[in-house]
């Protein structure tokens, strides 16, 4: 009875040494965790110089498609014979153009979520449509001076590309990833 | 007898390790998983908030600038001090600027001194190692408080293209 006890005794596994090696372990990782996963957002300045000359006539004009940013909204710029075929909208003498995009308030936009990321996407998505190349995939961002850089970043969101819109291979519709960031108004 | 039982209960009041073992093994393998291997870092503060992003091109390792709601930074060396002052468009607030005595225009002078050093230091790199892996590119990782006026991000983008760096990339936080 004694001797079969003791035989019990000797099988419980010694766990110490396993824990000296856990609580060294931990710190270390504890250290070398990061809990942000960084990324980055790649931008040129504007190309300086002629632009190459082409042999081939295009078929239609250039896109050179801008968003406008302001705190009333964004103002598509350059593609206005896709989003008004008919010609764009009048505006009355002495007042000026709305932004294409304007701000969900109405107003002046307040916050990041106030502007109208969405429909912004939708109307890119329009412009995408009629210049589907993939070297049209160039957009230029004119800020205005005290436009705050959270909504910078949240424009070349949106004009990246649409999470709501697969593409051919599954992932988001690409639609102007190449971002250039203009001096805008001085 | 009562003495007996007792000291056998002595015996087997030994510290029970299999349950910590248990929450240790919990967390070691929750800290592999976040275990990173990131070429950079950012130090979180108040002065400095990145914006959120849904962009997922992981970062690489270039000559950084910090550009927070005190100063501006590059590769850990303080460059400028940032100010705030009244504006004129919206009294009553504040905005942040570098000071005028700063800057030549556009350009911000001590900033240009500093990257310009860092783009020779970069170029003589390349030309004794002789390897395209360190030859210098013009890379130039830019992080920014969100809250950031445009204005000053343009004045530190068009002082880096002053001193050669022409390729910006935007520091942020990448959406979960």
């Amino acid at each position: 009875m004694a001797r079969k006890r003791r035989i019990k005794k000797d099988e419980e596994l010694n766990l110490v040494p396993i824990m000296n090696l856990v609580t060294i372990l931990i710190p270390f990782l504890i250290m070398a965790a990061q809990f942000v996963q960084l990324a980055v957002i790649d931008s040129t300045l504007p190309a300086i110089g002629a632009p190459q000359p082409s042999d081939e006539k295009p078929d239609k004009p250039p896109l050179n498609l801008s968003l406008a940013i302001t705190d009333r909204g964004v103002t598509v710029m350059g593609a206005d014979a896709v989003l008004y075929p008919e010609g764009a909208p009048e505006v009355a003498e002495g007042e000026d153009r709305p932004p294409t995009i304007p701000c969900q308030s109405g107003g002046i936009c307040t916050s990041v979520e106030d502007y109208n990321w969405v429909k912004l996407t939708a109307k890119l998505n329009l412009v995408k449509d009629e210049y589907p190349d993939e070297e049209d995939a160039n957009v230029i961002l004119v800020p205005d001076n005290h436009i705050k850089y959270e909504v910078l970043v949240s424009t070349m969101d949106a004009a990246r590309n649409d999470p709501g819109k697969p593409g051919a291979d599954g992932k988001a519709r690409m639609l102007f990833p190449n971002v250039v960031i203009a001096g805008g108004a001085m | 007898m009562a003495l007996k039982q007792a000291r056998r209960r002595e015996v087997e009041d030994g510290l029970n390790i299999t349950s910590m073992m248990d929450m240790m093994t919990i967390i070691l393998v929750f800290l592999l998983k976040s275990y990173s291997t990131q070429d950079i870092s950012v130090a979180p503060s108040e002065d400095l908030e990145l914006p959120v992003s849904s962009v997922k091109k992981a970062p690489e390792v270039a000559v950084n600038v910090v550009v927070s709601k005190k100063n501006i930074v590059v590769d850990g060396v303080p460059v400028l001090n940032l100010e705030h002052v009244p504006d004129e468009d919206n009294p009553g607030q504040k905005k942040l600027q570098v000071p005028e005595d700063e800057r030549n225009g556009q350009l911000i002078e001590s900033l240009l001194d500093e990257l310009s050093k860092k783009a020779e230091t970069a170029k003589d790199l390349g030309q004794q190692t002789g390897s395209d892996d360190h030859s210098f590119k013009g890379r130039l990782l830019i992080q920014c408080d969100k809250k950031l006026p445009f204005e000053v991000l343009r004045q530190v983008m068009y002082t880096a293209g002053q001193a050669q760096f022409s390729e910006f990339k935007f520091v942020v936080y990448k959406q979960e």
